[in-house]
């Protein structure tokens, strides 16, 4: 077995940790903030926490998938308890300057725990009682999650579910099931779970002229910001949507539309090749991974940094409406970051572990 | 864990995925792709229409003033509320804080918005003449709201407010059609909706000007990327004379009438008053004024223009058009004698004269200085119908003066024709008889009856009344009438005022000329008396005459609405305006 270093994996990471500080250096002038300097220091703690985690064997994290399931279960109870309230949710652990939300780390956790117990499975396909127990696996933190409550996050477990259920072989007539009971859900979301402003977020996207002035806003400034980028981009610190501020959340969840404002399409895509070169070594430590678990925990870290990737970008370009997820690696957040990093920590550690010639 | 596993199965659902997110980031690549490179230069003129504000820079309308310099209309400054909607985050917020600021309900300012017209990035007046503390409370938070500005403008003034609410009109909100039709014109442009603001809009309206700023998100302005500066408007002389037009309303007093006054020679108008009238100052407003529909549903119409719009029974003022007409076609002679007895008996009908014991023996003059109907009875039937309505409309009855004020009336001067083609029945001959005396379908303007007055006044020259100043005069039509003829007519109008008969006689120390007349609106019931009628019953009262008697230099026409009778209800309006018309010229000629 190959004890390498995935190169590849941190030459994407590098790369995106690079224009994330290139460009919240040029928002730090705007916003007057101290956000490069911030983020550069969770970018080196974070390199480490993956360089350290990659050093892990597969089979103690296998072992370890239990304990850090019920421990992540533990913090977002905890959190419901003792936490601070941040933006209307009661998510945040606040210990000096440092905060971490619980439900960032728990997710890696439930991919864990899922994965190993997907290792003690013998079938190609899942029975109706195993298709219950993921759902009670990954639905119990979700749940935990939604008492915040934190929609978007919450969200970003969902991938997990459906990743998690195509890997494990779902026969096809369960899928029809889930898709009625999914409906079914999503009915019922809309007509009571819903707040009123999370409903007009959705109108908005599909008739932007409905409510230029509200819930259209933040849509048509990111728009315009990334559209005005052009092909070059109009220059570090020079975007008018930002500079001006006519962009709201520059610096977290519409960071995307700030760089391709200022690089234009050359820096949007490769800002997107990036991503996709990330989830490339990420699925092929999957397919290379030794045994189930590398191969389930590997799918499901892609399957839910591409959901991220793909939910803020589409909102970035007016696709999808305004949720509050944030894109790896990118957005600013130490904890978004830290936990990004260990979790491809987690899959430096399989493809470390993986087969050479398989 | 079971080593040496197949897993393929698992490899091929792993790979599944990662094809799903590599197409997904196609797509994204492509969306990027048609935003950047194929529509990049629309994406960054939204973005410069997003940074750049056009203030508009208010153009001031040009001043009206009457013929001795008297302003009538004029610009105050007023501070004015804008609203960028391109800006507004929070409409419900924005509302409330309008509210807050004490400027208006939130609900009313919700409805402001949503009946926006015209262009959308434009920005919007939502309140204006504002005051210290008004503007004090909205720059306080400028920051909180970027998308509000308050910029001075400039808020119409009438001074002599209801003296001259028709003549000089007000002003009104351009209307989507206009928009359209004016692309770069601002939504908030105000343009004359009634008399002289109507009238000369185009040379009165300046150009809007324009100044465009570099704004942040917060609207604070950094600096003027390019200014336009507004041209005012030209400022205008109006040949009304705001003395006269007093001396009609003080007149006329609360009594609904009209009150025009013409220069014969030149067809200036000096006077033109309608009662009741109104406050036009709170139509200066950009915005609806609450009071419209109250004036409007006005059982009075104080917004009707009665100079121009109302349409009357000319009752004898028509007479001695008549009379011309008799003279010039050879039908009488002014020797030539009629018997009056009070009643007549033609096509097995009784007309009766307004006399009861009737007039005695009436000669041409005798005949219009005491307003003898059967005289005209027979003039009429002489005469013909289709003679009649003709010779009327040589004197301008029946269409437009050439005034030019929207609004005006045409009247009426029924004819077989027109019974044909309206009344779908043919012309009866007793309706000849009615229209010989003012009564029937032939309705006139004040404006016309003065006009024709005029023709009168001047030697027979037909003159096109107009209410601006002008360099040159109006050419005048020659009726081409024998000046025996009108003469004749004259001296007899005269006599209206100073024979021992005249109808007019309570005014003979004024050396004025001119007819009564009383117009039916109801008919007479047998022993009733007009002054025990209904007040809506009532005859209306109508007087047309002028001063001084050798060159009139004014004629006035005085309708009053259901006022009785014409010498007592219209001629002292008439000779109160005529009075202070000679003296006032006297005091002009004197050293």
């Amino acid at each position: 077995m190959e004890h390498r270093f995935d190169a590849w994996l941190l030459l994407a990471v590098f790369g995106i940790l690079g224009a994330s500080l290139t460009i919240l250096s040029s928002l730090d002038r705007v916003l007057s903030a101290h956000l490069f300097l911030r983020q550069l220091i969770w970018g080196l703690i974070g390199v480490g926490v993956l360089w350290i985690v990659s050093l892990l064997k597969s089979n103690f994290l296998y072992r370890l998938a239990p304990a850090a399931y019920l421990g992540s279960l533990a913090l977002l109870a905890a959190v419901l308890i003792a936490g601070h309230v941040r933006a209307g949710t009661k998510g945040w652990f606040v210990l000096g300057p440092v905060s971490f939300q619980p439900s960032e780390i728990a997710r890696l956790g439930t991919a864990m725990m899922v994965a190993a117990w997907y290792a003690r499975r013998s079938r190609l396909q899942l029975r109706f009682s195993e298709v219950g127990i993921v759902g009670v696996l990954i639905g119990a933190p979700m749940g935990l999650i939604l008492l915040q409550p934190d929609l978007g996050v919450a969200l970003t477990y969902l991938p997990l579910l459906v990743a998690a259920l195509w890997i494990g072989g779902m026969p096809g007539r369960y899928w029809v099931l889930l898709g009625i009971t999914a409906a079914l859900f999503v009915g019922a979301g809309w007509t009571w779970g819903l707040k009123p402003y999370q409903k007009e977020r959705v109108l908005t996207l599909l008739e932007p002229a409905r409510d230029p002035f509200g819930a259209g806003y933040q849509v048509r400034q990111s728009k315009i910001a990334v559209g005005s980028g052009r092909v070059g981009g109009q220059g570090l610190g020079h975007g008018s949507q930002s500079v001006l501020r006519f962009l709201p959340a520059q610096h977290t969840d519409f960071i995307f539309a700030v760089w391709a404002e200022a690089t234009g399409f050359i820096g949007s895509s490769a800002a997107l090749a990036a991503y996709a070169l990330l989830l490339w070594r990420i699925w092929t430590a999957a397919v290379h991974a030794k045994d189930r678990f590398g191969l389930a925990l590997a799918s499901l870290i892609g399957a839910w940094l591409a959901f991220q990737v793909f939910v803020n970008l589409g909102m970035v370009v007016g696709w999808l409406p305004t949720t509050g997820i944030t894109l790896p690696l990118f957005s600013y957040g130490g904890s978004s970051l830290l936990t990004t990093c260990a979790a491809l920590g987690v899959v430096g550690a399989v493809y470390r572990d993986r087969f050479v010639n398989a | 864990m079971r080593i040496r596993e197949d897993l393929n199965p698992f490899r091929r659902r792993a790979a599944w995925v990662s094809t799903l997110t590599t197409i997904a980031l196609a797509i994204l690549l492509i969306r990027l792709f048609d935003m950047q490179v194929m529509h990049g230069k629309l994406w960054k003129a939204r973005a410069e229409n997003n940074r750049l504000r056009r203030l508009p820079i208010e153009a001031p309308r040009g001043r009206i003033f009457d013929r001795n310099g008297f302003i009538l209309a004029e610009n105050r400054p007023s501070f004015q509320l804008l609203l960028f909607p391109d800006e507004v985050r929070d409409v419900g917020r924005t509302c409330l804080f309008l509210a807050r600021a004490g400027l208006g309900t939130a609900a009313g300012f919700q409805e402001l918005l949503r009946r926006r017209i015209g262009n959308t990035l434009a920005p919007q007046i939502v309140a204006e003449s504002l005051s210290w503390q008004e503007v004090a409370a909205v720059r306080a938070h400028q920051s909180d709201h970027p998308e509000l500005a308050v910029v001075d403008g400039f808020r119409r003034d009438y001074p002599y407010a209801k003296l001259t609410a028709h003549a000089v009109g007000y002003l009104r909100q351009m209307l989507p059609a206009e928009l359209a039709a004016h692309p770069g014109v601002s939504p908030n442009s105000l343009v004359g909706a009634t008399g002289a603001e109507a009238l000369m809009n185009a040379t009165l309206a300046g150009a809007e000007g324009e100044r465009r700023v570099v704004v942040t998100a917060i609207g604070q302005q950094l600096g003027v990327v390019s200014s336009q500066a507004a041209e005012a408007g030209t400022d205008m002389t109006l040949t009304l004379d705001i003395g006269l037009q007093r001396a009609a309303a003080d007149a006329l007093g609360s009594e609904s009438g009209a009150v025009v006054g013409l220069d014969p020679e030149t067809g200036a108008v000096r006077v033109l008053y309608s009662s009741p009238s109104f406050d036009p100052n709170i139509f200066t407003a950009h915005l609806a004024p609450k009071a419209w529909s109250g004036l409007a549903e006005d059982p009075a119409h104080p917004l009707q223009n009665r100079c121009i719009q109302g349409l009357y029974p000319p009752g004898s003022t028509i007479k001695p058009f008549y009379a011309l007409e008799a003279l010039t076609e050879g039908v009488v002679t002014p020797r030539k004698v009629v018997h009056c007895t009070g009643s007549v008996v033609l096509f097995g009908h009784t007309f009766h004269c307004w006399r009861r014991g009737g007039h005695g023996i009436v000669d041409l003059e005798r005949s219009l200085e005491v307003s003898c109907d059967s005289y005209y009875y027979r003039l009429g039937l002489a005469l013909g119908i289709d003679a009649m309505s003709r010779w009327l409309g040589r004197f301008g009855f029946g269409r437009k003066t050439g005034l030019g004020l929207p609004g005006e009336r045409s009247g009426l001067v029924g004819n077989p024709a027109w019974v044909k083609r309206v009344r779908h029945h043919p012309w009866y001959p007793g309706t000849t008889i009615s229209v010989a005396i003012g009564q029937g379908p032939i309705l006139a303007t004040p404006l016309q009856l003065a006009r024709a007055y005029a023709t009168l006044a001047n030697g027979g020259h037909l003159i096109i009344p107009h209410l601006v100043e002008r360099d040159t005069p109006i050419p005048a039509e020659d009726l081409g009438l024998r000046p025996a003829d009108l003469e004749a007519v004259r001296t007899a109008l005269e006599q209206v005022v100073h024979g021992s008969e005249g109808t007019a006689r309570a005014f003979h120390d004024i050396p004025m000329a001119g007819k009564t007349g009383t117009s039916q609106v109801a008919r007479l019931q047998e022993g009733v008396r007009v002054e025990d009628m209904k007040r809506r019953l009532r005859h209306h009262a109508l007087f047309v005459g002028w001063a001084p008697l050798a060159r009139p230099r004014l004629v006035v026409a005085v309708v009053v609405e259901h006022g009785g009778g014409g010498a007592r209800a219209a001629a002292p309006i008439a000779a109160a305006v005529l009075e202070a018309s000679l003296k006032s010229e006297d005091a002009a000629a004197a050293p």
